[in-house]
């Protein structure tokens, strides 16, 4: 089965997006603006709601025509195009989604044929909705696929701390090393994992030495 | 691969000349027509890429044009426009995306380079002060007589002399100058090491020709991006100018505290920034000592890969010559490394002083960089961005080429070591800056039939 | 729109193919997936965090009804979606540098496909066929790849030492950790922001 590698799952979703011409903007418009203005850092949707490593969305207006003697052909609706590498299985991942973003999945979705009216809250048939709208990888490549997200960004963390560690005390005697380093073993280990989507260095530690 | 024709490739593209001294002229242009003339007259000056057979002339002349110089030369929009995105900007305009920021950045350069009023680099090459002064007097002689142009500036540049013969040692007291790439059909003796990897992972071969001059296959199989007419670019290249200061108290210091804490010793902590020891010796080959067996045999010099030091206990991934130059530390036997060389020109400028000499930072000190490659975005920017702004490739994270990165206050360097004493693992943070930009631009080196179309407004873009 | 976020590169392409060739491209695939000498050259290009390709057949589409048309496709149609470091250029070079033969495997089968190399036309191809991401989002937008592999590696090594740490003697601590340094000297490298794009 494609859709996974080791322990990441794939998620490929394409969902039409309603024809209507009496909308205007029309709704496939409507997704880019909300996309547009939709934060990617740590107020993200993907980083309020678990699982996430890398996501995408993408309204696909249409296939593309690569000229002659290839035939011109369009798509007769316009697709979003939901493209997810998370952790956990389809249910969990979007059930986790549904938990935790609901209202950005229905200001998303709603401008998609066949989503329910009742959106992510009625579960079953948000799950069965995206189940429809589901496309099976053929080939899915990781370099990564045995790390959860909270594991990844712990250890960001650790690495980060550890390397300046290390530089901070280079050259100190051994008792002090040994001191310092078990109480930042102990801090390092107390620490929440920091922030899904957060861009720089999380600090929130000091490694002490002769450096701070 | 045919011959290349020497008498229409400018010299300076295709040897370095080896001689001692150097003056850099940066000519604004002001009047198209008489701009032409002036050009067309410097014409049968400009060395060609021709053999010495006559042994080495007394001075050299050589001549490239950044954008702007182009566009005062009246040259067609329909030609201007295919020019590279990155030339057309001028490097000022690319600060941000090399990483020319904070003391780099352009408000701290050089008045010249400040805005567009530089249009021409004329490179005068010579035996002699005296040689480059007479060469000088001639081209400024034509300049008055032709008109249409004015000198805004001047740079000096000359190799260390010790007993009497130029040197290729820098002011941080390396032997610099072994690193430029081979190329095919450029007459030159062969060192291996110097072109690209072979599949093997052991045989060295030259690179394309296209990688070096525009108009030939490059190291993907296909003739180089480059304006129209192809008559126009065929033969010429691509040249970024930048004048780097050295900050030698900085450095001298630098390295004395440091040494003092590191237990390999001051000498293999110098190596260990650069990859070679200060006599040029690769310390991928001679991790211990400094080996001048090696470093003055051009078959072992450059002769070395890193596959078996993937770890960097010997030459460290973040050392000046593996970050510019991976060879096979990438793998796939250097093809992701191939389209990324440049051949590297220029001269130290400022007066030498031995180690036991006070120096201080603000002393007019540094080298004068000129690289030549067909594509500057390719190439030069990339190497800039990519290997010494940056250290993704090299499994560095963002950390900087130690020696040439813009850290201001920040970075890392880390030494890997082993379980020896003279050789511990070994982690220099808190970097100065220890080399600052002071200005400089992209230059479009044509060839002589280019300059001729150019001083006879015959360039017609098709 | 941004097809980028931190270090990260979003790729979306999509090609039309013949319907007899796509189950050879199955073919393909099914052999990719059990060849692992073929992956690890993606592995060692090293700059890629995750990559998919999604074929497409034209009666696949998905198709939900309540007045949706459905589509009228000669076509079946192969979707790629990479998440990749560095610049795109860089990206395409590397592709055709060293996965040359790999690449045509894939996509030989798509309409007007000029084959990897040479690159420029390659590059020309890549750019018409792709389209643009609206909206990205990485849970770790300041770390490659590479960064990621090395901190897992310092973790690991991380866990494995504080197991011993506090038991240890000054002698034996201090022994223990020059071993714990050396296991993690080579993935110390800081993250944070990339180089600006070009």
């Amino acid at each position: 089965m494609a859709n996974t590698n080791g322990n990441v799952y794939g998620l490929t979703i394409l969902s039409p997006i309603i024809d209507d011409a009496n909308a205007t903007p029309s709704h496939d418009l409507q997704i880019r603006a909300y996309l547009a203005k939709l934060s990617t850092r740590e107020d993200s949707p993907f980083a309020m709601a678990p699982g996430t490593h890398l996501a995408r969305l993408v309204v696909m207006d249409d296939v593309i025509y690569v000229g002659m003697p290839s035939c011109e052909e369009h798509l007769k609706s316009k697709y979003l195009v939901f493209e997810s590498n998370c952790d956990g299985d389809f249910n969990s991942y979007l059930t986790g989604l549904a938990d935790s973003i609901a209202s950005h999945l229905d200001a998303i979705w709603s401008h998609c044929v066949g989503y329910p009216a009742q959106g992510a809250a009625d579960r079953q048939g948000f799950i069965a909705y995206m189940k429809a709208c589901q496309l099976e990888t053929t080939f899915y490549f990781a370099a990564v696929n045995d790390r959860s997200v909270p594991a990844t960004l712990r250890a960001l963390q650790t690495q980060a701390a550890v390397a300046d560690f290390i530089a901070a005390h280079q050259g100190a005697d051994p008792e002090t090393v040994q001191r310092d380093f078990l109480d930042f073993a102990a801090q390092l280990s107390s620490l929440p994992p920091p922030p899904p989507g957060a861009m720089g260095r999380y600090r929130a530690i000091k490694t002490g030495g002769h450096n701070e | 691969m045919s011959k290349l024709n020497a008498t229409d490739i400018q010299g300076f593209v295709l040897r370095g000349y080896n001689l001692p001294v150097a003056r850099y002229l940066f000519l604004r242009l002001e009047d198209a027509q008489r701009e032409r003339t002036l050009v067309s007259r410097l014409l049968n000056q400009i060395t060609t890429g021709q053999r010495w057979d006559g042994g080495k002339p007394q001075s050299t002349l050589n001549i490239g044009f950044t954008f702007s110089g182009l566009q005062q030369l009246e040259l067609p929009l329909a030609t201007l426009i295919t020019f590279p995105v990155e030339f057309q900007q001028g490097m000022r305009h690319r600060a941000e995306l090399l990483g020319d920021t904070g003391v780099n950045s352009p408000d701290h350069w050089d008045a010249v380079w400040r805005e567009d009023h530089v249009h021409v680099w004329l490179g005068i090459n010579g035996q002699s002060v005296e040689a480059l002064d007479a060469c000088q007097a001639a081209v400024l002689a034509t300049l008055d007589e032709a008109g249409g142009a004015t000198l805004v500036g001047t740079q000096d540049a000359a190799a260390q002399v010790v007993d009497g013969k130029p040197t290729t040692s820098e002011h941080f007291g390396f032997t610099d100058g072994f690193g430029n790439p081979e190329y095919l059909g450029v007459e030159r003796s062969s060192q291996p090491g110097q072109g690209k990897l072979l599949d093997d992972g052991k045989t060295w071969a030259p690179l394309a020709t296209g990688e070096l001059l525009l108009g030939y296959a490059d190291e993907a199989g296909e003739l180089p991006v480059a304006p129209v007419p192809h008559l126009l670019a065929a033969n010429g290249t691509f040249m970024v100018y930048r004048k780097l200061h050295q900050n030698l108290a900085t450095f001298r210091t630098w390295l004395d505290r440091q040494s003092a804490l590191y237990g390999g010793g001051k000498e293999k902590l110098a190596a260990k920034l650069i990859g070679r020891w200060r006599d040029g010796t690769p310390i991928e080959l001679s991790p211990d000592w400094p080996d001048p067996a090696i470093a003055q045999d051009p078959n072992r010099s450059t002769n070395f890969t890193y596959g078996a030091d993937a770890d960097g206990t010997r030459c460290p991934m973040g050392a000046h010559l593996r970050r510019v130059h991976p060879r096979d530390a990438f793998g796939f036997n250097g093809r992701l490394i191939n389209r990324r060389r440049i051949t590297r020109r220029g001269l130290p400028y400022g007066p030498f002083v031995g180690e036991d000499q006070p120096v201080a930072d603000t002393d007019d000190r540094g080298v004068i960089f000129m690289g030549l490659n067909a594509s500057i975005s390719r190439q030069f920017e990339f190497v800039q961005q990519q290997w010494i702004q940056y250290g993704n490739d090299s499994h560095l994270g963002n950390d900087k080429d130690v020696l040439m990165g813009n850290h201001g206050g920040h970075g890392r360097f880390v030494i890997p070591g082993g379980t020896s004493p003279a050789n511990p693992p070994f982690v220099c943070s808190h970097l100065p800056d220890f080399v600052e930009l002071r200005g400089g631009d992209y230059f479009f080196l044509p060839s002589i039939t280019a300059l001729g179309m150019i001083a006879l407004a015959l360039v017609d873009p098709r | 729109m941004s097809n980028i976020n931190g270090k990260v590169y979003a790729l979306n392409v999509i090609t039309p193919m013949k319907p007899w060739k796509t189950w050879i491209l199955r073919v393909v695939f099914f052999a990719l997936d059990h060849i692992k000498s073929m992956q690890s050259d993606l592995i060692n290009l090293s700059f890629i965090e995750f990559a998919r390709w999604v074929i497409v057949p034209r009666t696949a589409f998905p198709s939900l009804g309540q007045g949706q048309l459905k589509e009228d496709l000669k076509y079946d149609y192969l979707l790629f979606f990479s998440n990749f470091n560095g610049t795109w250029n860089q990206y395409i070079d590397a592709f055709s540098a060293v996965l040359s033969r790999g690449l045509n495997l894939i996509w030989r089968w798509s309409e007007k496909f000029p084959g990897s190399v040479p690159v420029t036309l390659f590059k020309e191809y890549i750019a018409r066929v792709q389209f643009d991401t609206d909206y990205y989002y990485t849970a770790y937008p300041h770390a490659t790849a590479n960064d990621l592999k090395s901190a897992h590696i310092v973790q690991s090594s991380f866990d494995g030492f504080s197991a011993v740490a506090a038991q240890a003697t000054p002698q034996q601590f201090a022994d223990a950790y020059l071993r714990f340094v050396l296991q993690v000297q080579a993935h110390l490298g800081e993250t944070g922001e990339p180089p600006v794009v070009g």
